[in-house]
This record gives C-alpha cells, sequence and structure tokens, in this order.
C-alpha cells in the first residue's frame, strides 16, 4: 500500500498500525499508554497523528490506501501537549522524586511540557497489600495493569471503577488487593510508568534487623538474581553479576550470604524423588511444580479440585526450604539461636513476599526483598557496584549446582527436575544435560523422555494467560512446571521493570551461560547437598525432609 | 403518523419472500438511513454483516436513549412495539442471526415487561427461530455509543473501543453484529412493507421553553417556524440547543436538513430540539451541559475523562463570574481540544455547545468575565 508519510510517498504494510509504520521509517512518537506486549488501548491519546487532516491515535489506526499522514505538524504537537498536561495535572504532587520505575520522563521531555495549568484534584487511599501496594493518587489511568492483568496473565484480578473523572483503578469491589483474587504476581509493577504500584517495601525492616546487634542477619539470593541485579546499576541486560552481588551483600553487613540456587538442588532432589514415588504407583499425574508463588495462588484462587486430586507436588519453594535448614540445620552446626536468625530472601518476585507470611508454611524467610529493592539497598550505602571484586557465597550453604541456576528462566525446574529423575530412576547418567525442548520462551513448551522404558511426558507454561491454556490439556502430561511470569523468573514482578522481549532472551542467556559454567550440573551431585542429607535430613522424603521442606494448601475465594 | 403503522408480521413475511439480498437492495433503494444521529445508510450496514462470514451473528437494538431533549424512542416503544419487533426479525433473518439483543435504557425499565410480553407474542406468530432478549442499562449514557453497548452485553464496563473493526465485520463477542437504533429498525419493517412509505419523515423531539413540548412527525427538510409553531414557543425566543451533543444556535427560519444544521456548526443528530426563550443565559445552560458531560464521561480516555472536568471548573468559574479573560481563552482551547482528540463520539461532541456557544453568543460568555 502507497502512503504519503510526512510529505514523502512511502510503502507500507496494510496490516501494521500508524505507529508501527513510523518506527520503521525513523520517526518516533511519543507513546503513554501502549506497550508492545499489550493490545492497543488508544486510551492515553498521546500518540496522536495527523490522518488526512484528523487527529488519530497512531497505536491503534490502520492505513488506509493513499491516505496522508503527518506526525510533527503544529495541530498534532499541541493536541499531544494538552493531553499530557491534563494526564500529569494529577500526578505531579502525589509523585515523589524517589521514584525508580518512571519510565515516562523521555516521554515528557520530548512532548517539551513546561507548566501545568490545572491543579490537582484527586485524592484517594494507599491500597497497602501484603506483597503489592497501589497508590491511585499517582496514578495516571494509562490502564496498563489493568491489561497486563487481564491479557498477559487473565487473572482480572485490577479493573477500572467509576467513571468519568472518578475512574481508577480498583480491585474487585473496590476491596483492597489483599482482599481479592490477585496472584501477586507483581507484573502490574513492571508495566506501570509512573510508580503507581509497586511492591511492598520491607527494607526499612532489613535495615533495622541489619542494625541489631543481637541478630544474625543471613541474607540468600534467588538463581535469577545474578542475571539481573546488574541492570539496575546500568549494565547491560544479560550480565551476570554473582561475584559482585555477593560482594555487596557482605559490604551491607549481612552476616552470611547463602545461595538459593543451594534449596533449588534440594527441592530438586524432594521433587523428583516424589515424581519418581508416583512414577512406581502410577499416579496421580500431572503432578506440578510448587516453586512459584504466584502459580499457587492461582491454583488456590481458580484451580482448588487440584489440591483434592493431589495433583500438587508439596514442596516448599527453593527459599523457603533454604531459610527452613538455615534455621535448623545451620543454627544446629554453628550453635546459634534460631531466634536470633533473621532470614532475608533476594527474590525476583512480589508474590514470595505473601508467600513469606503464609501460615501453612511456617516460614524460615522473615523478609523478602525484591531485585530492586536489593539495589536500593546497596545504594543506600553508596556501594561503587559496577567496581566491586568477585567474592563466592558462604560454603555452609553457598555451594550450588548448575541445576540450581536455570531455576530462574522458564523451563529450567524441570529441566533440572529431569537430570536428577532421570539418573535416580535409571542408575545411568544423562548423556545430554540440555533439554532444548524446554528452554527459550515460548509460553508453552513440551516434550517427552524414557525413564525405565515409560515416556514421560512433560510440560512447562510461564505466564497466566499460557497456564490457563495448558490446564485446558493437563492430562496428557505427567509433569508440569507452572511460572506466574512470562519467561519464568527472569521476567519475575519484582525485576527491574519496563523490560523488553529481548531483555528476557538476553537474561536467560545469562542464565543458560552461568549453568554451563558450572562444574556440577545435577543437584545430587552437590557435595554441601549430600552433606546435609548425611548429617541432617537422612534422605528425600524422610520424616524429617517432610516435616521441614513440604507444604499444604488451602482452597480460597475466587472473587 | 408513517411511524405508528403496524406491520402486523406482513413485512416479516415479504421479506422472507424478497430474501435476503433483495430486502438489503430494497432498504438502499428507499433510502433508509440511520435515525440514531449518525445517518449511516441502514442497507449498507446490513450488507456489511450479510457478506461476514461467521458462524454466529447478532443483531442489537439500540434502545439506550440517553440525550437530554430526545424522547422519540421511547415514543415508539410505547407506542408501537410490535412493528420495532418485527424490524429486529426482519435485520436477523436478514443477516442470519440466531440471537437478537434489545438495550434498554435504565431509565426505561418500566417499559420492559410489556415488551417482553410484545416479543413473546411476535415470535409465536412468526415462527421464526430468533431469541431476542432485553438487557437493561445501568444508566449511563456512553451506553448508547455502540461499541460501549457491545462492551456491556458482553458484562464488561460500558466503555467505547477504537474502530475499526466495525461492529458488522466483529461485534459482540467478536461476531458480525448489526447495531442499530429503535426508530431505524422500526422504520425497516416499514419500508419493507409500504410502497409508500416516505424515507424523508423523521420524529422531531421538541422541548424546552414551549407550550406542547413532544414528538412530532415532520419531513426532514421542515421549516423550522413550522416544527414551533407546533411546539408553541413561550416567551422571546434566543436559541436553540440540538440536544445536549449537538450544539446551539440562534433562532434562524431555515429547512431542518443535516447540511443547514451543519452550516450552524451544530448537529442534527436524532433531531431533537430544546427551545430556549431571552430570558436564559447561554452560559448557565452551557454549564448545566458541561456538567452533565463531565458526569457521563465514562473515563477511559484522557481528553474526555480530565477535559470534560477541567471544562465544567472553568464553566463554574465563569458562571460565578470568577473568570479572567485568560480562564476563557483556556475553556476554548480545552473544548477544541476535545473535540478533536477524544476517542468516541461521546467526548467529540461534549463541547459542541461551548464551540457553538462561543460563536455565536460570545456576548453572554464576555459577560461574566472578571
Amino acid at each position: 500500500m502507497k502512503i504519503k508519510l510526512d510529505g514523502k510517498d512511502i510503502e507500507c504494510d496494510a496490516t501494521k498500525t500508524l505507529l508501527h509504520i513510523c518506527k520503521e521509517h525513523g520517526i518516533n512518537i511519543p507513546t503513554l499508554c501502549y506497550q508492545e506486549s499489550l493490545k492497543p488501548d488508544a486510551r492515553c491519546r498521546v500518540c496522536l497523528v495527523e490522518l488526512n487532516g484528523k487527529l488519530v491515535t497512531s497505536c491503534s489506526t490502520l492505513p488506509s490506501d493513499g491516505c496522508s499522514v503527518i506526525t510533527s505538524s503544529e495541530k498534532v504537537i499541541k493536541a499531544r501537549k494538552m493531553n499530557v498536561e491534563l494526564i500529569m495535572a494529577g500526578h505531579v504532587k502525589a509523585c515523589n522524586i524517589d521514584n525508580v520505575s518512571h519510565n515516562i520522563s523521555g516521554m515528557l521531555e520530548e512532548i517539551g511540557l513546561q507548566g501545568i495549568r490545572f491543579d490537582p484534584i484527586r485524592d484517594y487511599e494507599q491500597d497497602l497489600g501484603s506483597a503489592v501496594v497501589r497508590e491511585d493518587n499517582k496514578c495516571i489511568n494509562c490502564g496498563r495493569c489493568v491489561r497486563t492483568c487481564a491479557e498477559i496473565q487473565e487473572i482480572y484480578a485490577i479493573d477500572f471503577a467509576s467513571r468519568g473523572f472518578n475512574e481508577h483503578v480498583a480491585p474487585y469491589c473496590e476491596h483492597n488487593l489483599a482482599d481479592v483474587a490477585c496472584i501477586k504476581c507483581g507484573q502490574c509493577i513492571l508495566h506501570c510508568p509512573v510508580g503507581a504500584i509497586h511492591e511492598r517495601e520491607h527494607l526499612f525492616e532489613v535495615l533495622r534487623a541489619l542494625k541489631d546487634k543481637r541478630k544474625k542477619v543471613i541474607v540468600q539470593a534467588a538463581p535469577s538474581i545474578r542475571a539481573t541485579l546488574g541492570e539496575e546499576f546500568g549494565m547491560p541486560a544479560g550480565s551476570l553479576v554473582t561475584g559482585k552481588m555477593v560482594s555487596a551483600l557482605r559490604k551491607v553487613g549481612f552476616f552470611k550470604v547463602f545461595d538459593v540456587d543451594l534449596g533449588a538442588d534440594i527441592t530438586i532432589m524432594e521433587e523428583a524423588s516424589e515424581f519418581l514415588r508416583r512414577v512406581g504407583k502410577g499416579g496421580p499425574f500431572p503432578m506440578i511444580t510448587t516453586c512459584c508463588p504466584g502459580w499457587i495462588l492461582m491454583m488456590e484462587h481458580f484451580y482448588p479440585e487440584m489440591i483434592k486430586k493431589d495433583y500438587m507436588s508439596t514442596c516448599k519453594s527453593p527459599h523457603e526450604m533454604l531459610g527452613m535448614l538455615t534455621k535448623t540445620y545451620f543454627a544446629q552446626k554453628e550453635g546459634l539461636n534460631p531466634d536470633d536468625i533473621v532470614v532475608v530472601s533476594i527474590m525476583p518476585c512480589t508474590a514470595k513476599k505473601f508467600e513469606s507470611t503464609r501460615p501453612e508454611l511456617e516460614s524460615g524467610v522473615d523478609f523478602v526483598l525484591t531485585t530492586r529493592e536489593c539495589a536500593k539497598l546497596i545504594r543506600h550505602f553508596k556501594i561503587d557496584f559496577a567496581n566491586l571484586p568477585d567474592e563466592d557465597f558462604d560454603s555452609a550453604l553457598g555451594v550450588s549446582t548448575g541445576a540450581g541456576v536455570v531455576f530462574g528462566a522458564s523451563g529450567g525446574v524441570m529441566e533440572a527436575a529431569l537430570r536428577t529423575a532421570y539418573e535416580f530412576g535409571t542408575g545411568n547418567s544423562v548423556t545430554k544435560l540440555e533439554f532444548d525442548q524446554i528452554r527459550g520462551l515460548d509460553g508453552i513448551k513440551t516434550g517427552s523422555i524414557i525413564i525405565n522404558g515409560k515416556e514421560v511426558r512433560f510440560a512447562v507454561a510461564s505466564g497466566g494467560a499460557n497456564i490457563r491454556k495448558l490446564l485446558k490439556d493437563k492430562d496428557k502430561y505427567h509433569f508440569i512446571e507452572f511460572m506466574a511470569c512470562p519467561g519464568g523468573c527472569i521476567g519475575g514482578g519484582g525485576q527491574p521493570p519496563h523490560s523488553t522481549h529481548e531483555t528476557l532472551v538476553k537474561r536467560a542467556q545469562a542464565i543458560y551461560h552461568a549453568d554451563a559454567g558450572k562444574g556440577l550440573r545435577k543437584s545430587h551431585e552437590n557435595p554441601v547437598v549430600k552433606k546435609i542429607y548425611a548429617e541432617f535430613l537422612d534422605k528425600p522424603g524422610s520424616e524429617k525432609a517432610e516435616k521441614l521442606l513440604h507444604t499444604y494448601y488451602q482452597k480460597k475465594s475466587e472473587f | 403518523m408513517q411511524i405508528l403503522k403496524k406491520t402486523e408480521l406482513a413485512a416479516l413475511k415479504k421479506a422472507q419472500e424478497l430474501g435476503a439480498e433483495k430486502v438489503i437492495e430494497l432498504l438502499d433503494k428507499k433510502g433508509l438511513v440511520g435515525r440514531g444521529g449518525a445517518s449511516f445508510p441502514t442497507g449498507k450496514k446490513w450488507r456489511f454483516a450479510f457478506d461476514a462470514k461467521a458462524d454466529e451473528k447478532f443483531v442489537i437494538c439500540n434502545a439506550d436513549e440517553g440525550e437530554p431533549g430526545t424522547f422519540k424512542d421511547k415514543f415508539i416503544l410505547e407506542n408501537n412495539p410490535e412493528t420495532l419487533i418485527e424490524g429486529i426479525l426482519i435485520a436477523s433473518y436478514v443477516v442470519g442471526a440466531k440471537r437478537a439483543f434489545i438495550y434498554l435504557r435504565g431509565e426505561y425499565d418500566y417499559l420492559k415487561g410489556n415488551i417482553e410480553k410484545v416479543i413473546k407474542s411476535v415470535i409465536k406468530r412468526s415462527r421464526l427461530d430468533v431469541s431476542v432478549e432485553i438487557v437493561v442499562g445501568a444508566g449511563s449514557y456512553v451506553c448508547g455509543e455502540e461499541t460501549a453497548i457491545i462492551k456491556s452485553i458482553e458484562g464488561f464496563r460500558g466503555q467505547p473501543y477504537y474502530k475499526p473493526p466495525f461492529p458488522p465485520v466483529s461485534g459482540l463477542w467478536g461476531k458480525p453484529t448489526i447495531i442499530n437504533n429503535v426508530e431505524t429498525l422500526t422504520c425497516a419493517a416499514q419500508a419493507v412493507l409500504f410502497d409508500d412509505w416516505n424515507s424523508s419523515l423523521r420524529l422531531f423531539s421538541v422541548s424546552g421553553c414551549v407550550d406542547n413540548p413532544g414528538v412530532f412527525e415532520l419531513p426532514v427538510s421542515v421549516r423550522l417556524s413550522k416544527v414551533l409553531e407546533l411546539a408553541k414557543p413561550r416567551g422571546k425566543l434566543k436559541a436553540l440547543f440540538f440536544g445536549c451533543f449537538g450544539g446551539c444556535m440562534p433562532y434562524v427560519d431555515m429547512e431542518m436538513t443535516p447540511e443547514n444544521v451543519c452550516g450552524q456548526d451544530c448537529v442534527h443528530g436524532s433531531c431533537s430540539v430544546i427551545v430556549v426563550d431571552d430570558s436564559r443565559s447561554i452560559v448557565d445552560l452551557c454549564y448545566v451541559i458541561a456538567k452533565f458531560f463531565a458526569y457521563e464521561s465514562c473515563g477511559k480516555c484522557t481528553p474526555c475523562r480530565e477535559g470534560t472536568v477541567r471544562v465544567l471548573f472553568l464553566m463554574k468559574k465563569l458562571k460565578d463570574m470568577k473568570a479572567t479573560k485568560e480562564d476563557l481563552a483556556l475553556l476554548e482551547e480545552l473544548a477544541h481540544h476535545i473535540k478533536n482528540t477524544s476517542l468516541c463520539g461521546l467526548g467529540q461532541s461534549a463541547t459542541n455547545h461551548i464551540i457553538t456557544g462561543l460563536k455565536h453568543f460570545r456576548e453572554d460568555f464576555e459577560e461574566r468575565i472578571l
């Protein structure tokens, strides 16, 4: 199709929106409510262009044959500016400077907004959830969070309420987010351009614990943090910063720095054994992984029948296992009083914040910090992150395998479990460690493996919408891994925000790179794991392991 | 009145004899256009849905008549629902829909029982396998907008979304859907049956400073003086408002064709005329209308959500004689901005009253300036 773009005749694809076409021709159009991963909503009216003399939103408009598009006439620029002025009128006063996830400054600069002629008039209360906090006074009604929750996660925990000027984002029936069927995945946070929705911060509590001389504050970092923390300090996506992270955390003043990868290895020992027990008994299948607290909440809210049918593995998540072992095994060994130990997890996740308060768990973890909070903590102590030397985790609970690292990406738990289950089941070693069928960023991945002559079919899904899709034919599989965030933990709700698909690809590459670089790549070969079982837990699935490392689930309301 | 002529299922029978394509051709020939305000040719709309390939199609009758000063659909729903239902059945037959909906304005809830009775009896006699369901709105003005109706029936928030795709291609639940106004569907049945059906006759809703308000059936090119003669205005005529969204103009005796009305920068719309005498100030009326739009904005797009309330604040200032020259300039800027950049018809016409008010009655505004 031929159109006129800013006076130039060009050839364009009729199925692409004007925004796309402009981008292809090097014309940058400011956007706000538009996100590549979401359907256009055309609500903010910032991406206006002139189409045959009429103002239209470029994100939602397709070209017509021979049409004329003007992207920078005075009319366009004035209209964009006015809309941004109207949008920002309410936000500016509520917004404080300390707002890490603010990503519209570029857009504002481009628009050239000077001064706002309207007074702020909104006044809402904060919705202080256990994991996710909403501040409607900062909200600019772009609807990205609402669309993320509906389109990517299919949870529908939040939607708009009221109308006109009173329109605001609200959970079901204007309840607090903590009281509705929200899975606390935090994907909304990643998409919020103004920080009106963010994690419940626990930095203050952690700082207080660090100052308390009686407390031994132990930190443990999740597998994916090492692949994403660098981004918070201006490094390119996919930078692996394991050593710097450990040394920064030590500088902050933590007593020990442990590796959740070890918890992941133990999870695999327990989960692979549980799976083999099920194979021996002939069911119940599918067995579904339980490392992801977002998925657990989704199951409890929307698929509670799975609890009765025993599809869910009973394993706690890796950081909960490690937290528990820190307070039992490690405390015992070092002669410490468990009450004096404070365990802080650095997680890519907001749902983990909720998880650590679950009564079902008797959690061993006291506080959970997201990747963003961790970066804040490091910045708080004015540590020059980029120039730190590399250090190793504390060896007591800090030795891990490649199997533990891959937990950070979607498909990783399955891959690690299969490496161990295959060897436990057959007694032979796995010839190829990489399960390529379940790597990559596809929402749903499937594969199969033969263990003792039996075909084991497995599937992996990440992102709420994909989980719902895969659940429709779950009966085809024996073993399923679910992660609530697209891409797994590397795309978690606690990660650096506004990541693109390319960012996720790079983060995943870093994770698999870390796996390949490890000498030990199977969980059951981890010497510390072996030691813990020999000295403390006996064997996977033992009575003690059941008590400390396993949990149960409870049905929750659908609304 | 032509609109009250009953078709007694003969129209449906004739439509079935003619077949879908011929019915569409007939409507094209008779020149039936949408009576809800946009004046889109009905035959053309039906053809889009007829041509669309889908396993399921829907017909929606838009009875969400929320425009202040418009009450012609109510008149039909009260006095000739049989013909309306027949129109819906004809539309369903033509496009091949098995389910049809009447989206009834929340405030017309009291009509529901009677319409249901009529639906039952008409469907029973027609022996057509079509269900007609009544969905009662919850009192939102924007739900008269076709995409908002779709969202509302689907059970979502009644908010418009951007077009294309247009409903006849992808509408209710993503299926081809035709949405027609009550008057349009009633006329469709009559146009199919009666050879002498006159497409130029429209229903005028006249209200305001008149002694005889009501619905009048008149040719679309009727002179304004003739309309007022029937309605018997009180006092000295000052202005006419075409509903809330059509804008206002000083009284000029002209033919009421859409072109002439447009010439005054107003929107003809659904032929509603609110008569204003010279005891009123346009500013006060514009303030009331601004309040209406700020209240009825759905909140989706920025200019309408944020703009209409700012317009209201400025109008309040002006009304209370606290506004400055700059405020008036900002008001005018905002008014044009909202009109030019809003998503749906509501926002695009939410400031017509101010734009036309400033054009025709600027002195009313300026005398209020501080």
